[in-house]
């Protein structure tokens, strides 16, 4: 490969002077966690993608709630994201109301916190780390469900 | 500078899809390092780089049954982690995304269309053959570019008031000499381009 495409914007420039150089390597923690990726994989699962949610009105606020939703075939996961001092809080619903026993894992690359689906299909999680976020769905007699991960920051 | 990891195959990918640990990782080896330079190019600071990057492989995980084809991957790495970067770097400069960042990112600008990823100018010259001749091509360049070059190449993590400090420059002027640089060193590089 001899030859330079046209467009070669200042960022592609200054990082391939950067990685030539040699001065800022990756560091260990990074490439670590990228191989730990892989360890997230939910086999078997369904992708729940995210949909676009409307921000209801006068929602223009940093400390208002944020609404994320997610869809796959004949499940919706949605999160209701608050931050207090720097930490995520989640409230979820999962939808249709889902048979008993169905469980809800919150998962960061670093950890997971397991959660009983109430009747009303709503379980939350409290005090996570900002970062990478997925929500695996599991009922019973059904394929898991796993949100696309998605950036949460306070 | 380490030799190119070993082109990544077919069989690689097909390993990882399987579930191969292994598989995967040698995808990490052979791609970290560009992806981190990737993503540090746009300012970012350590940890926000460290969570551009893995970003970029919680996505791959995703779609790695889409792609497939080793062909397009080292492509479809480097465009999802740029728009990351370009996403943070956007929000630590104050354009806050504020009716729903994580939302935002995935309308606007997700992992690429598996489909239609182009050839990416940045993954050429992340090579280490180009990266040589980019070198060889800032030693022949008047100053104050060959130092401000040298200098933000190799002190990644130096404030602008820094490098200027060092330069020898007020620190407004940093910002426009350093783009009047690069546009230079793109005229050249395309200049030795045009001849044989």
């Amino acid at each position: 490969m001899t030859r330079h495409p046209p467009a070669i914007d200042d960022e592609s420039l200054v990082a391939a002077l950067r990685l030539a150089a040699g001065r800022d390597p990756v560091p260990a923690h990074v490439s670590a966690a990228a191989r730990a990726v892989f360890g997230l994989r939910v086999p078997g699962a369904s992708a729940a993608l995210p949909v676009a949610t409307a921000a209801p009105l006068g929602v223009r606020s940093a400390d208002e709630a944020r609404l994320l939703r997610f869809t796959a075939a004949e499940l919706t996961v949605e999160l209701e994201i608050t931050s207090v001092d720097g930490l995520v809080d989640l409230a979820g619903q999962v939808s249709p109301l889902p048979e008993t026993g169905t469980t809800v894992e919150v998962r960061t690359p670093h950890l997971t916190q397991s959660r009983e689906v109430s009747a009303t299909g709503q379980f939350a999680v409290t005090g996570l780390p900002p970062g990478w976020f997925s929500v695996v769905c599991r009922r019973p007699e059904h394929c898991p469900v796993v949100t696309s991960w998605t950036r949460i920051r306070p | 500078m380490a030799s190119e990891a070993p082109v990544s195959d077919q069989h690689t990918i097909d390993a990882a899809l399987a579930g191969d640990q292994a598989a995967w990782d040698a995808l990490v080896t052979r791609f970290s390092g560009r992806l981190w330079s990737a993503v540090r190019a746009y300012g970012l600071s350590a940890a926000d780089a460290a969570d551009a990057v893995q970003g970029t492989w919680l996505r791959l995980v995703e779609n790695l049954h889409t792609i497939r084809d080793p062909e397009r991957i080292g492509a479809w790495l480097l465009t999802t982690a740029r728009r990351e970067a370009s996403l943070l770097s956007r929000r630590n400069r104050g354009e806050r995304l504020i009716g729903d960042p994580a939302i935002t990112e995935h309308s606007d600008s997700g992992p690429p269309r598996t489909g239609n990823v182009h050839p990416d100018p940045a993954l050429a010259v992340l090579s280490a053959d180009e990266g040589r001749r980019l070198w060889r091509t800032v030693e022949t360049m008047h100053e104050p570019c060959r130092s401000l070059l040298l200098l933000m190449a190799t002190a990644p993590d130096a404030g602008v008031h820094q490098l200027a400090g060092r330069l020898g420059m007020p620190s407004g002027s940093y910002g426009p000499t350093r783009g009047r640089c690069l546009n230079r060193l793109r005229t050249m590089l395309t200049a030795q381009e045009a001849q044989p």
